[in-house]
């Protein structure tokens, strides 16, 4: 067509512009808002009291007792909370892929709640549970103290228990059935098939999944901060040290030890679970579980019951909150709706607003990203995934503290941002960006490369492909990273609370500033109010995802 | 429309994947690039395409550099194995695309839409989407699509092998028709020697990424240049010098000290006669012909006879080898 051939110099440019601002406009964010403020945590922790640099600090922690103590107590925790985790997970996720179980989509629907809501949600449910003022604690007349160790273990658990699962239940998906039937024949019986097929094969899984729990509870916050009582660990040992005792370059010292551990455990995780996965072929037959009463029934009631303890925990969290006086008079009331903390609601509508726009940010700065490293030289590519994949290694605690040091500078052309809710949502989209840069690399990459080469053909240019051929691929991909970041910047609460201010608040700290004077119910309330909203997103992100799929594919 | 190759080379990582590449084509031809899997025919035909760049050599259409063209600006239009429809538009949205990005008016694009599903016989489907089609069905708006903005030169990467055999063989004849009537040169890769055959004026036999011959179907089958290509065009018996000094002298006959020293004898070309000199070793019955395995002094052969056969495994045959319709090639 004659239409075609003019200037030819300009659109070469056109598509290199595109590019490379696809791709330095994240690299400048990710060097902004991660990689400088991490280097004033390092910077801070080994800046001396006096001013001078020394590693005076990392002393004065290594000799404090209240360090060691909270480390041990941090490793018992997580190893003990890993390994229950994991039986559990294995027993759920089992029953749920491998055998026959009645009600399955609700067992996983109960599993994965403790992932719509924050963290203190589990340690809140104990309290009106076991608490000194506890229903069953009431009710049976025993004098349990849930808060400490056990508390910590229950509640930590149920928080980790759904990535355990998912975890798990992907590994054993990826089974082919004909290895069973090949095994079958031979005569193995099912513990044997179990014992030699089904665990040997799962074993990075586990591993990968043993690895995400053990860092998701040794980092989390918002269950040490309700129900950890007088059991510190390492989390809470940063929080006191910084907003307790305001030893900021301490802080950063234990920050730094939280690092070991947690880079350690995913290092080991991406090993494992690329071990897992890396292997599975397509052309595997997917394994219908056979009905068999003397594996099936046993499953059964143990997947059931463990789906009833998160369901039993946020339940009588959200009953708690509609209860006149707990324990005592249980009149429905809606008086504890009415909160009495700064700011009332004002909280919530800024999470959502902050969600929002972290969901935006984050979805538009993975999506270009993803899309410039798809057309760079793989030397470039390497060294840019392994800055991708940091952030997941990083607990949200440390990048908190590292926002203050970094934001919180006056002086600096930065300061504008301190204390907006703009700078909470990007913390939030680097806090969750190892996620939602992996889920959008490998949608981008089942776009077919042939789809963009025939419009290339026919005369588009990046922009045009990116519009008419990668961005509708890519639209279930797209709203799922919107909707994860918005979920999770709906619910976090480790790297804000260092972030808040007087004016700009989020949900989860006016859940833990309810819990902490003692107005549980009214935290109840307020959990409730933000467990209602990331429901209804969830269920959003359903309907869409349902939309979408029915109008391009087969049904 | 001239297309010329000059010396077109390509590596990958180190890897030499084309090696000086000189081709010529010129409309209306119908090129086919064929070989194995792994000769670089492919990447031949992405080099054109613009899709990849070459490392050495020209690529010139009428003598026009294109080196310096990006694959959206050359005009050519593409069709791959997996159909590659967008998935998000119909049918008409598919064909119409190339147009709508060259700014035409949504009624001339509706007119050339409808005239082109009219051609491929698929007008009753203009609103349905690609996975509601077969993928005959599919590969058909794919082609529409390619041709509907008048390339300068279509380009088909494998379009026939994910179809069945039965619907393949339906549109290798009406890809044929479409190209004669619209008269574009058209390069097409494949690694099916029988599509090749029927399809190409010319062939273009690739080998490990060099040109082993070019040529018409009819020279590459009954001339072949070397080993290779007599072995991938075809079934043949390659028998060496010394064989068929010792054993069927009758090929020598008009031999030149030029030739090869291999005689490529096709499985038609060996006449059977009443009584010894080889035993049948096997016999398969194809439908149309029965091809039969021999155990010949020289080694086996294998020798094609129209419809059924008489001969069972363990009878007695004469070998006679026709005159003139073998050929001499290369060892290598």
């Amino acid at each position: 067509m004659s239409t075609l051939a003019a200037s030819p110099r300009r659109r070469i440019d056109l598509d290199r512009v595109f590019i490379a601002v696809c791709l330095l406009v994240p690299l400048a964010a990710l060097g902004l808002f991660f990689i400088y403020p991490l280097a004033t945590v390092v910077r801070r922790s080994v800046t001396e009291p006096g001013g001078t640099i020394g590693f005076g600090n990392f002393a004065t922690i290594l000799h404090s007792t209240s360090f060691w103590r909270a480390t041990a107590h941090s490793l018992t925790m997580s190893s003990t909370t890993t390994a229950v985790v994991l039986l559990l997970g294995l027993v759920v996720a089992f029953a749920l892929r491998r055998c026959r179980v009645p009600a399955s989509t609700l067992v996983m629907g109960a599993v994965t709640l403790p992932l719509l809501m924050p963290s203190l949600v589990q340690g809140l449910g104990l309290i009106f549970l076991l608490g000194r003022n506890g229903l069953l604690t009431k009710f049976f007349s025993v004098e349990i103290n849930i808060y400490g160790f056990w508390g910590l273990l229950i509640a930590n658990g149920l928080y980790a228990l759904p990535q355990a699962v998912l975890i798990i239940s992907a590994a054993l998906r990826s089974a082919d059935a004909r290895i069973y039937e090949a095994a079958e024949i031979l005569g193995t019986s099912g513990w044997r098939q179990f014992k030699d097929i089904t665990l040997p094969n799962i074993r990075f899984g586990l591993l990968s999944a043993g690895f995400v729990v053990f860092t998701v509870t040794i980092t989390d916050f918002g269950n040490a901060a309700t129900i950890g009582g007088d059991y510190s660990i390492l989390a809470t040992e940063i929080y006191n040290q910084v907003v307790g005792q305001m030893n900021f370059n301490l802080g950063a010292v234990v920050g730094i030890m939280l690092l070991f551990p947690t880079v350690l455990a995913f290092y080991l995780e991406r090993v494992a679970s690329q071990r897992q996965f890396g292997a599975s072929s397509d052309s595997a037959v997917p394994i219908v579980p056979v009905w068999t009463p003397k594996r099936d029934l046993p499953m059964t009631i143990a997947a059931w019951l463990i789906a009833l303890i998160p369901v039993v925990t946020v339940g009588v969290v959200v009953f708690a909150s509609f209860v006149w006086l707990w324990p005592y008079r249980f009149d429905l009331t809606f008086r504890h709706y009415a909160v009495k903390v700064a700011g009332g609601y004002d909280p919530l509508w800024t999470t959502i607003y902050i969600s929002i726009v972290a969901g935006l940010i984050g979805t538009a700065l993975t999506f270009s990203l993803g899309v410039a490293m798809q057309r760079l030289p793989r030397q470039l590519i390497k060294p840019i995934y392994f800055v991708c994949m940091l952030p997941a290694a990083v607990p949200g605690l440390v990048l908190g503290l590292s926002y203050i040091f970094a934001f919180n500078a006056p002086g600096t052309p930065i300061y504008f941002l301190y204390g907006t809710a703009a700078l909470i949502a990007l913390c939030n989209v680097f806090h969750y960006w190892t996620q939602g840069f992996l889920t959008t690399v490998t949608g981008l990459r089942q776009v077919p490369a042939s789809l963009q080469e025939t419009a290339a053909c026919l005369g588009a240019g990046l922009p045009r492909v990116m519009r008419d051929v990668v961005a509708p691929h890519m639209a279930p991909t797209i709203i799922s990273v919107f909707f994860f970041l918005f979920m999770q910047s709906m619910v976090t609460l480790s790297a804000v609370i260092f972030l808040i201010t007087a004016s700009v608040s989020v949900a989860s700290v006016s859940i833990m500033r309810l819990d902490e004077a003692g107005f549980t119910s009214q935290a109840a309330a307020y959990a409730t109010c933000t467990m209602a909203v990331v429901i209804a997103a969830s269920l959003l992100l359903r309907i869409l995802l349902a939309v979408i799929s029915g109008k391009t594919t087969k049904p | 429309m001239r297309l010329d190759l000059q010396g077109v080379g390509k590596t990958f990582d180190g890897v030499t994947a084309l090696e000086s590449i000189s081709i010529s084509a010129k409309a209306p031809e119908f090129v086919c690039l064929l070989g194995p899997s792994g000769c670089g025919k492919t990447t031949l035909l992405r080099l054109i395409a613009g899709l990849t760049a070459p490392d050495m050599g020209r690529i010139c259409l009428d003598d026009t550099d294109l080196s310096q063209t990006p694959a959206r600006e050359r005009g050519f239009g593409i069709v791959f194995q997996a159909y590659s429809l967008f998935p998000n538009m119909t049918v008409a949205a598919n064909v119409g695309y190339g147009l709508r990005i060259r700014g035409e008016t949504p009624a001339r694009i509706a007119a050339r839409v409808t005239e082109l599903l009219e051609l491929i016989q698929l007008p009753h489907l203009a609103d349905r989407y690609p996975w509601q089609l077969s993928g005959g069905q599919q590969q058909r708006v794919a082609l529409a699509r390619a041709v509907a903005v008048e390339p300068k030169l279509l380009l088909l990467d494998e379009p026939l092998s994910a179809l069945d055999a039965k619907v393949r063989v339906e549109l290798r004849s009406e890809i044929r028709a479409l190209q004669q009537r619209l008269g574009i040169l058209t390069i097409m890769v494949t690694h099916d020697q029988e599509e090749a055959l029927t399809l190409a004026d010319r062939i273009v036999c690739m080998q490990k990424g060099r040109v082993a011959q070019i040529g018409t179907p009819q020279e590459l089958y009954h001339r072949p240049a070397n080993r290779f290509v007599a072995d991938f065009m075809g079934i043949s018996n390659l028998i060496d010098l010394a064989t068929a000094q010792s054993f069927a002298p009758a090929l020598l006959a008009g031999r030149m000290a030029s030739d090869g020293t291999i005689a490529c004898v096709r499985p038609e070309d060996i006449v059977l006669t009443p009584g010894t000199g080889a035993q049948v070793k096997s016999v398969q019955f194809l439908g149309h012909i029965s091809r039969l395995l021999l155990d010949w002094p020289g080694g086996e052969l294998i020798v094609e006879q129209p419809g059924e056969t008489a001969l069972a495994p363990g009878a007695q045959v004469g070998v006679g080898f026709s005159s003139g319709k073998h050929a001499w090639v290369a060892a290598s």
